[in-house]
């Protein structure tokens, strides 16, 4: 326990010194939230819609910054650290290298809750933002989202053998999640088409429990999302662990 | 005692063997060096030794254990140095310092090491702003924190002038008058013959001489050790060709 909480002091400082997603997961998203409420205000969802559009798009907003620390910080940093063969040294250490994976999920993860907390305290003084459905619920779906997108990136840091493959992977699954997926481009402004090419994505199924959980809407065709969602982790995640390259 | 133990070591990547049914032994307080060209499976023996690799056959027992079955204990007690070290970005002396005395349970203290080898005042430099020397010499401090009773240091003064390969070497000659149990892999002769009780030459992943460096010359037909090197891996080239 002792290691672990050194080593995520190291981890969290280094992450922060790097700056990378201080920006891509923590500014971005506040940044997506100022814009959103500069552009629709208070106004309501749709005409007669009992939440306006910034309490809808807060589900999506803060998946932005799961993508961009699950997507980018998560499986770079696992490609980095195999390529300075950190990973193989820890291997003669008395610590098993899978500590300083699980400290680095721990890592990006604190940064995706700290966009959240800022990315609600902006709506919400800015923007007049209230949550009206279960916090419980929304940080469930939260954490089960982060686990999805979290295991797909560890896939590509677990199998792309140097740092050009898993840029490339990482840019190909990150930046249609981060525009497609309703992330950023609010789904419900999307024309029908886009609509249905976004629910490919594994992150719009994710975002479709953040909002229902967000909004407290009735949650009968959640079945599909939290399938979706919960088996991406199960599978990427799974086959991440048995096909992790050390070195 | 013998505190490494290596019996019939073999490991073959596809094609070729890299390292062949290799057998060695290293005494307490004894330096053995392993030397041999560019792929001679120095690297190779050294990762199977550590366990890092898992070799086809052969055994390997590190004071008294087994590197992989044993691998929390064992290297509680042992420091490696790997070839060529790279760190996280941006991380600093201090910093690295204290996370790899956090994986110890009774690990040195990184302060005096750090004078000792001569990068006193370097703590908040980020490692990546450091001379080769410099990185070199940490890398050796960093073998050294959990206070080990042996030693791995592969390809140890690689890429460092003269004047930083001599201040290498004197450091090491005082951890073995310390009495820790060295195994340096290297394809310098001079650093060899200056910090080794023992070597061992290895070609195409065999040993083709074991024994002093005193007696690797007195068996050959020349008086310097750097021409006896040649003429074993040559004698073994010649014995090759007449197969």
């Amino acid at each position: 326990m002792r290691v672990f909480r050194v080593m995520f002091g190291m981890e969290w400082k280094l992450a922060v010194r790097g700056m990378d997603m201080v920006i891509f997961a923590v500014a971005m998203p506040v940044a997506v939230m100022i814009v959103l409420g500069m552009i629709y205000g208070d106004r309501p969802a749709y005409a007669g819609a009992s939440y306006s559009f910034v309490e809808q798009s807060f589900g999506a907003v803060t998946a932005v910054a799961i993508a961009a620390s699950g997507l980018m910080g998560l499986p770079l940093v696992v490609a980095d650290y195999r390529s300075r063969k950190i990973l193989k040294r820890f291997k003669v250490t008395p610590v098993s290298p899978v500590l300083i994976l699980l400290v680095q999920m721990l890592v990006n993860l604190l940064m995706s809750l700290i966009a959240l907390v800022l990315v609600y305290i902006v709506g919400a003084v800015c923007f007049g933002l209230r949550v009206e459905g279960s916090w419980v619920l929304f940080m469930g779906a939260f954490l089960l989202v982060a686990a999805s997108v979290y295991s797909i990136g560890m896939l590509v840091g677990a199998v792309s053998p140097n740092i050009k493959i898993s840029n490339l992977l990482c840019c190909v699954l990150y930046f249609p999640m981060l525009l497609f997926s309703g992330a950023t481009i609010p789904y419900e402004v999307m024309p029908g088409a886009l609509r249905r090419a976004a629910d490919v994505l594994p992150l719009a199924q994710g975002i479709k429990l953040l909002k229902t959980a967000s909004l407290g809407l009735p949650a009968d065709h959640m079945l599909l999302p939290l399938a979706v969602t919960a088996g991406i982790a199960a599978v990427c995640g799974s086959i991440a662990i048995r096909f992790f390259r050390w070195e | 005692m013998e505190t490494i133990v290596v019996e019939q070591l073999s490991k073959a990547y596809q094609e070729t063997q890299a390292v062949d049914c290799i057998s060695l032994a290293v005494e307490r307080g004894e330096v053995l060096g392993v030397l041999g060209a560019n792929g001679a499976g120095k690297s190779t023996l050294l990762e199977c030794i550590l366990g890092v690799r898992r070799p086809d056959s052969g055994k390997v027992s590190i004071l008294g254990m087994n590197p992989v079955r044993d691998r929390k204990a064992l290297f509680q007690r042992v420091g490696v140095q790997f070839q060529e070290s790279r760190y996280q970005e941006k991380i600093t002396v201090g910093e690295l310092c204290a996370v790899t005395r956090s994986l110890y349970r009774s690990p040195a203290d990184s302060e005096g090491l750090l004078s000792r080898f001569g990068l006193a005042g370097k703590q908040k430099c980020q490692v990546s702003g450091l001379s080769g020397g410099e990185k070199q010499r940490l890398s050796i401090v960093l073998a050294l924190l959990p206070n080990p009773e042996v030693l791995f240091l592969d390809e140890l003064t690689t890429g460092l002038d003269p004047r930083g390969r001599r201040e290498v070497w004197k450091c090491i000659s005082g951890l073995k008058q310390e009495g820790l149990t060295i195994l340096l892999v290297s394809h310098f002769m001079d650093e060899v013959e200056a910090l080794c009780d023992r070597i061992c030459i290895l070609n195409k992943g065999r040993t083709i001489f074991a024994g002093t460096v005193g007696e690797a010359i007195a068996a050959s037909p020349f008086t310097h050790f750097e021409d006896a090197y040649l003429w074993y891996t040559d004698e073994e080239e010649r014995q090759y060709e007449s197969v």
